[in-house]
């Protein structure tokens, strides 16, 4: 899958999710964040993603999206805020008294948008890394980047998990459902309860895998005190187009932050230069 | 020199009042191939894990007495020394494979112990040689079949070149033919290498051919510890606590079937059409075109080696897969046009690792969640909790929490919350893992007689030949993924081995 590509390093993609994060916090224009989006997509492309896993992405993406838009929409409290449509009547019995009456805000839904561009593009990053990482190269590579051992074993076991986690928890619902029990049903309260008590077969097989591998691991020589003396068998090195991508990334971060400071100071009255109106402007309208 | 010494070794888990090592003494010399049996429950894995040294380095609990190894007490230096000298193999393979690539998962406690590369690299070669998997250093281990595995997870130990080798029930997962290639391999690294190796396992006949000595275990002592030659000259003690003797007389096994005389009845119940199921990412057929038809008061064992397509088998007649093609049909309606929750009553499964089936707070809940689930009238509900607690003898933990059971218990908590429903047919896969013979025929005593009684069908897939002879009265011996052999139980050797040499 990712050899038809340039391999990107696995400590390049954990510093492009960590830049990346960086940038969609500081931003604020749809049109720089939807750029951000389009861009992560780019990379997630670039391994070449089997259909299964397109269309995991694609679920993802509608679901944080849409639940961020309705969401916002709804709960947007800020002003001015204009109503696109009332969903319950504030003089509606019951709920509509109790709420004073449930609306879609135009201003909530974009700013649904925005959130959603902010956290879809880290959630792809996170799949690209996910789908391209070996768990042993993303303890090496948390490990060189000075992340403590017992949280980088953490992830990367997390990580080992995710599919025997995926595989166990269908099991558990389809042996429930085998047994006659209905997720969807008109008692919440059952349906409610059916769902916790799935919780606990995955949760106890979580555990004991997790243990499992923990004490086989420590049972090998695994300690987070020892991994300074840790050597490896692969060496990992960082070849040009990291050090380019990383580059473009680190002076696209620096230049955002450098912009939206120059803002900030004309913006609260503490810096105004005339020749800096260009930056101004281009800050407020694309930034 | 002795290379282990056990003094006085009592220890208590946290949540327990009573020890699970109840003052083991023992010595175990350089070289020996000890085999280490009990019940389930008897604390074989604890002492490994003390051995190992993980207890009490990742396990809380009360630990007196003391393990020395070489004369230095293990509880005392570091588990990165303690793994230098003692290595342990774990139960399931895909639990302590760590890596996604042969040679990195080898290379793991090398590099955690700061071996160079150099280094490294000559004796994952070695490690591989000694697994007879050479040349494998760059293949995925998800494409490894589940021998492969647990071979390459001793290469991996293999590497750190251990002066003492403990093996926690390294088969249990396996079929036979990996088995006797696993045990193979370890009985070669005790008698070439001088490994001592200390076997945990319920499969005495398989190992006892191997060892030179014996430890029966029970309630966290040891009972008997004899060299191989004396151990089973009295089989009394092995009997008394349901573990297996390696001498056992086949005719034995086959007079013994009290099941297997009955006749089925010849309407047939549930029907197989040219079944076949590709799993996603695969290029093979896990089941390949298979066709039969069972009849109700079957008890039907579905055999083949690992990876013939067993489970899947059981799964797509319980619905939790859908066919690729073919038809699985249920007294004449077809299984693929009905819900899952339509098919309670009809069809209940329990799987190898019966935990999954376990979701309730207390083994009463547990059983009536599927009549509960059916809209059971409570006292009609009442009743049937009741009498299934009475049927599989589960009277004494009714209000206990599943989980706090034994292994054996909980197996049998799973049978009985899938029984409660009284599905016309009744699936299990692989009843034998984790299981003593005692509470392994036990269970199986009380599931045949309630599908009898009840005019129901069992389907139960299995490696192990004596289990077939004793409780089918008719086999489905599979080989990748078609029916090899569908018939009589009496035609299948009880030899493990053997019946895979003819597949």
């Amino acid at each position: 899958m990712t050899g038809r590509t340039p391999k990107l390093e696995t400590r390049t993609k954990i510093l492009i999710m960590m830049i990346c994060g960086c940038l969609v916090i500081l931003l604020d224009s749809p049109s720089s964040l939807f750029a951000c989006f389009v861009l992560s997509l780019l990379l997630v492309t670039s391994s070449f993603p089997s259909i299964r896993q397109i269309r995991l992405l694609l679920i993802f993406l509608f679901f944080t999206t849409w639940g961020l838009v309705y969401s916002q929409g709804i709960f947007y409290n800020a002003y001015p805020r204009t109503v696109l449509i009332t969903l319950v009547p504030a003089e509606f019995p019951l709920i509509g008294e109790w709420t004073g009456g449930i609306r879609l805000y135009h201003e909530g839904m974009f700013h649904g948008i925005i959130q959603s561009l902010r956290f879809n593009t880290t959630l792809v990053i996170g799949c690209y890394i996910v789908w391209t990482t070996q768990p042993r190269d993303l303890l090496l590579a948390l490990g060189q980047l000075r992340v403590p051992g017992a949280l980088a074993f953490m992830v990367t076991s997390a990580l080992h998990f995710i599919p025997v986690i995926a595989g166990e928890a269908s099991t558990v619902i389809r042996s429930q459902r085998l047994r006659g029990f209905r997720f969807l049903q008109i008692n919440l309260i059952s349906t409610v309860k059916g769902v916790i008590s799935s919780f606990r077969p995955i949760l106890a097989g979580n555990i004991r895998h997790a243990t499992n591998l923990g004490e086989s691991v420590e049972s090998r020589g695994f300690s987070p005190e020892n991994a300074t003396q840790r050597t490896s068998l692969q060496s990992s090195q960082m070849r040009s187009w990291d050090y380019c991508l990383l580059g473009m990334l680190v002076v696209c971060l620096i230049s955002v932050i450098g912009l939206k400071l120059i803002y900030f100071c004309y913006a609260n009255g503490i810096y105004y230069a005339s020749w800096l109106r260009g930056l101004y402007t281009f800050t407020r309208e694309v930034l | 020199m002795v290379p282990i010494q056990i003094e006085n070794l009592f220890f208590t888990y946290p949540s327990r009042e009573t020890p699970t090592l109840n003052g083991i003494n023992a010595d175990i010399l350089p070289g020996d191939f000890l085999l280490l049996t009990g019940p389930t429950g008897c604390g074989k894995t604890t002492l490994l894990r003390t051995i190992n040294g993980l207890i009490p380095y990742s396990s809380s609990g009360k630990l007196t007495g003391s393990v020395r190894l070489n004369g230095k007490t293990i509880s005392t230096q570091a588990l990165t020394t303690t793994c230098q000298q003692v290595s342990l193999l774990f139960q399931n393979p895909d639990d302590q494979l760590f890596c996604t690539h042969v040679e990195d998962e080898i290379a793991y406690g090398l590099e955690n112990i700061g071996f160079p590369s150099d280094k490294i690299r000559q004796r994952i070669i070695l490690a591989l040689d000694q697994v007879g998997l050479p040349g494998f250093e760059s293949r995925r281990i998800s494409e490894l079949s589940g021998g492969e595995k647990q071979r390459i997870a001793l290469a991996a130990l293999c590497a750190m070149q251990p002066q003492v080798l403990l093996l926690d029930e390294p088969t249990s997962h396996l079929d036979p033919r990996a088995t006797r290639d696993i045990l193979n391999i370890v009985k070669k690294l005790n008698a070439e290498h001088g490994i001592t190796v200390v076997l945990a396992t319920h499969q005495v006949k398989q190992v006892a051919a191997l060892c030179n000595r014996v430890w029966l275990i029970h309630k966290g002592q040891i009972c008997l510890d004899l060299p191989k030659a004396e151990a089973f000259r009295d089989i009394s003690h092995f009997h008394r606590l349901g573990v297996q003797v390696p001498e056992q007389n086949n005719s034995q096994i086959i007079t013994a079937t009290k099941h297997a005389t009955k006749t089925p009845n010849p309407d047939s119940f549930l029907t197989v059409r040219d079944l076949k199921y590709q799993y996603p990412n695969s290029d093979n057929l896990a089941v390949n075109g298979i066709t039969c038809d069972i009849t109700r008061e079957e008890i039907i064992s579905i055999m083949g080696a690992n990876g013939s397509g067993k489970t899947t088998l059981l799964h797509l007649i319980a619905g939790l897969l859908k066919p690729t093609s073919g038809d699985v049909t249920i007294d004449g309606k077809p299984a693929k046009r009905l819900k899952l929750h339509q098919l309670a009553g009809k069809i209940g499964i329990v799987f190898q690792n019966p935990d999954l089936l376990l979701q309730a707070k207390t083994v009463k809940n547990e059983i009536a969640f599927g009549p509960k689930n059916l809209k059971m009238k409570s006292q009609s509900l009442i009743d049937r909790v009741d009498e299934t607690v009475a049927q599989f003898n589960l009277e004494d933990f009714t209000e206990d929490s599943p989980y706090s059971l034994s292994c054996g218990q909980r197996q049998r908590v799973a049978v009985a919350s899938t029984f409660s429903l009284h599905p016309d047919v009744f699936l299990l896969d692989e009843p034998t893992t984790g299981q003593d013979e005692q509470h392994l025929h036990k269970m199986m005593d009380q599931l045949c007689e309630q599908v009898l009684q009840e005019n129901k069908t069992l389907i139960f897939a299995t490696h192990n030949t004596e289990l077939t002879h004793k409780y089918a009265n008719r086999v489905l011996l599979l080989n990748d993924g078609e029916v090899y052999y569908d018939g009589l139980p009496t035609n299948i050797p009880i030899d493990q081995c053997l019946l895979q040499s003819v597949i």
